[in-house]
């Protein structure tokens, strides 16, 4: 009598066990690992942004280059991955007519860039990579990068004036016009 | 005389064996009847394995056209993802769905700067974070890493549905504002979602 006894209780505290086992499996179970794939790209950039969207000129003297307009700043920044240089372009997009009064013009090549106050030069270049208007551009810096500010930003102040030394006399009124300013990377 | 008797002998007890082997049996089988052998337990042990399973409808590849510094960018389609479970809710409380990063100073690899896990938020209207988290958070139940997890959603278990799916949508979000200018070029990371039961 003792001996059946005996077996059934080990059966019963093998069943136990068995039970104790799934339960401890059971808890923390983890399913697969699924997966999502993170792409993003960020691409290079270049702006340049000007202190003020107007310059002015409160009076123009004929015959003469003492016409300075407000300087204007601008700020370049870059982020880039390639390329040897940043290259900031003014330009007019009709060099005939860069200023206009009614039917009196002044052509971009009396209107006269610089920076910095490193002297004046007029807006009859040609475009630089693909920016600017051919006879109506001007590079205003050419700024190396290389890996080591392929990253950066400079300052610049432009300095603009209308140099109407023999020039015909202009006509009174306002003249206005659009100066296109870009940079561009060689 | 002696084989006469030996003859006589022989005979009575060739009537007296049988007879007794009879009456000997006959009390063996009375023995028997109605009496049962000792019992036997057999233990039985069947086990239905548990079943936790994650899928990705769509969006297993999400894609930013163009990051932009010093703001939010939003990855433009969710993760759609249906966890189903098959458990035993006497040992299951609730099924957890975790999100996470291998190495959360490296959410996302660019080709000189990285993206850490504190930059990527996450959202899931229909379970935890309802809005944008950024994946900060510890392991649960031994699944994700330190700093680089998101618990998603956490689903309370009955008897009701023990056997179960839920389908929910995950929203990601890179965050850069504050961070510094990334380099240009392309950031690729990993996302990991698992579920565990606790």
């Amino acid at each position: 009598m003792q001996r059946p006894m005996n077996r059934a209780l080990a059966a019963a505290a093998a069943l136990a066990f068995a039970l104790a086992s799934t339960a401890q499996a059971q808890v923390g179970l983890t399913s697969n690992t699924a997966t999502v794939t993170l792409n993003a790209t960020k691409s290079s950039t270049l702006t340049v942004s000007p202190s003020t969207a107007t310059a002015t000129l409160a009076s123009i003297t004929d015959n003469s280059n003492a016409n300075n307009f407000s300087n204007v700043s601008l700020t370049t920044d870059w982020n880039l991955t390639a390329g040897t240089s940043v290259r900031l372009i003014g330009w007019f997009a009709t060099p005939a007519q860069a200023l206009v009064n009614g039917t009196a013009l002044i052509p971009s090549a009396n209107v006269e860039g610089g920076i910095n106050g490193g002297g004046f030069s007029p807006f009859t270049g040609a475009a630089v990579g693909g920016v600017g208007v051919a006879g109506g551009s001007l590079q205003l810096f050419s700024q190396a990068v290389a890996v080591a500010n392929y990253f950066s930003t400079r300052t610049d102040v432009l300095n603009l004036r209308l140099n109407l030394v023999g020039f015909p006399t202009t006509s009174a009124g306002l003249y206005t016009g659009t100066l296109n300013v870009q940079a561009v990377v060689q | 005389m002696h084989s006469r008797t030996g003859r006589r002998v022989r005979r009575c007890l060739s009537f007296l064996v049988p007879g007794a082997a009879l009456a000997f049996g006959a009390r063996e089988a009375a023995a028997q009847a109605g009496t049962g052998s000792p019992a036997r337990i057999i233990a039985l042990a069947a086990t239905k394995t548990s079943q936790l399973s994650v899928i990705i409808g769509s969006g297993a590849v999400q894609t930013i056209a163009s990051l932009t510094d010093n703001t939010t960018n939003n990855f433009p389609t969710p993760v759609v993802i249906t966890t189903s479970w098959d458990v035993n809710p006497g040992q299951t409380n609730t099924v957890n769905l975790m999100a996470y990063f291998t190495t959360p100073a490296q959410a996302l690899v660019g080709p000189t700067t990285q993206i850490p896990a504190s930059r990527v938020l996450a959202r899931m209207t229909t379970g935890l974070p309802v809005a944008f988290t950024a994946i900060t958070q510890n392991a649960l139940g031994g699944i994700g890493t330190a700093g680089g997890s998101l618990r998603l959603f956490a689903q309370n278990i009955s008897g009701v549905n023990k056997k179960s799916s839920r389908t929910d949508n995950l929203n990601l979000q890179i965050n850069l504002t504050g961070f510094p200018t990334l380099a240009p070029g392309l950031y690729s990371g990993t996302l990991n979602l698992q579920a565990v039961t606790q």
